[in-house]
């Protein structure tokens, strides 16, 4: 036994299936309105490492791609390598942080053969205490680093 | 004498079939526009703060004593934030509710401001266990004051240093 199928969309005598495609055209231009808002011609330049929360900030200035170090919770990383567990520096006498210091100081060479400027892009989560960040800038500045940024979340 | 006529009004429901649009080629549209979309979509701005160390936030020297020209400093104190231009203390602010009155801390900067040399710089002195998510909300106040250079530094920690 056939059993007819019943659509409010089916013209009466028509074989022809017509779908109602209004609510759905509706759905679309909604969507489409709220990606052209969140749409970026040069996209992020800087991806922010999945392990740390960065602070939030009112600037509005974009990054710009340089030498970047990640503080996360646990360690400092640059380029996807843990340098040093924050346990084995934090509170050590010394401020300068070998492992980091010695990654920098191939960055710096780096710097100079490309005639980048000699600016490092601390990436720190927002619960990093001051001394570990202390640490890090002071053995980037040893490597001739003596400009930073430190990356935030724009404030919505 | 009128022609009587015999066409057939239309029903409401009929006209609107007759008004019904083919909306596939915008639906195509729409499945090829929006994956492109969603790819260069950046749901979260980034932004960043730029600072220096001190010596490097700004170079003036003092032509008469050859030394480096006092700034406006603010200390970042677990429990107070504090404005001192060189050794003398200008002002201090406790903490409001359990936070840091930034309001507070602004306004008393912008007053100083106009009593000092440096006007476009000012230095945080931080203690070690402030957390940075409370530097980088006072790297803003002074910013939106006007102070495009700001230089981050270690505050020495009294408590520690009579240990």
């Amino acid at each position: 036994m056939r059993i007819p199928a019943v659509s409010h969309a089916q013209e009466p005598g028509s074989s022809t299936f017509r779908p109602q495609l209004t609510s759905l055209v509706d759905v679309m231009t909604i969507l489409l309105v709220f990606l052209i808002k969140s749409f970026s011609v040069e996209g992020n330049l800087v991806t922010p490492s999945p392990d740390l929360e960065l602070p939030v900030s009112t600037s509005e200035k974009p990054p710009r791609p340089t030498c970047s170090i990640e503080i996360t919770r646990n360690a400092v990383v640059a380029d996807g390598n843990v340098l040093a567990a924050l346990e084995s520096f934090a509170d050590a006498d010394s401020l300068l942080i070998p492992t980091l210091y010695d990654w920098m100081r191939v960055e710096r060479e780096k710097c100079d053969d490309t005639a980048k400027a000699p600016e490092v892009m601390i990436q720190t989560d927002k619960e990093v205490e001051f001394n570990i960040v202390k640490r890090v800038m002071y053995s980037c500045s040893r490597a001739g680093f003596a400009d930073f940024t430190v990356l935030t979340f724009e404030e919505e | 004498m009128t022609p009587l006529s015999f066409t057939r009004e239309r029903s409401p429901s009929e006209a609107a079939e007759a008004a019904d649009i083919d909306v596939t080629p915008v639906m195509n549209m729409f499945i090829i526009l929006i994956p492109f979309l969603v790819s260069m979509a950046v749901f979260t701005h980034l932004a960043i703060i730029e600072f220096s160390l001190p010596p490097n936030v700004g170079t003036g020297l003092d032509a008469s004593s050859g030394k480096p020209k006092l700034k406006l400093t603010v200390v970042v104190a677990p429990d107070y934030l504090a404005i001192t231009h060189g050794e003398r203390m200008l002002d201090s602010l406790g903490l409001v509710a359990g936070r840091y009155d930034v309001d507070g801390m602004a306004a008393r900067l912008r007053a100083h401001r106009e009593d000092v040399e440096i006007k476009d710089e000012v230095i945080l002195a931080v203690r070690d266990r402030i957390t940075f998510k409370h530097v980088v909300r006072i790297m803003d106040a002074c910013r939106a004051l006007g102070f495009p250079k700001i230089g981050l530094s270690s505050a020495t920690d009294e408590s520690r240093r009579e240990l």
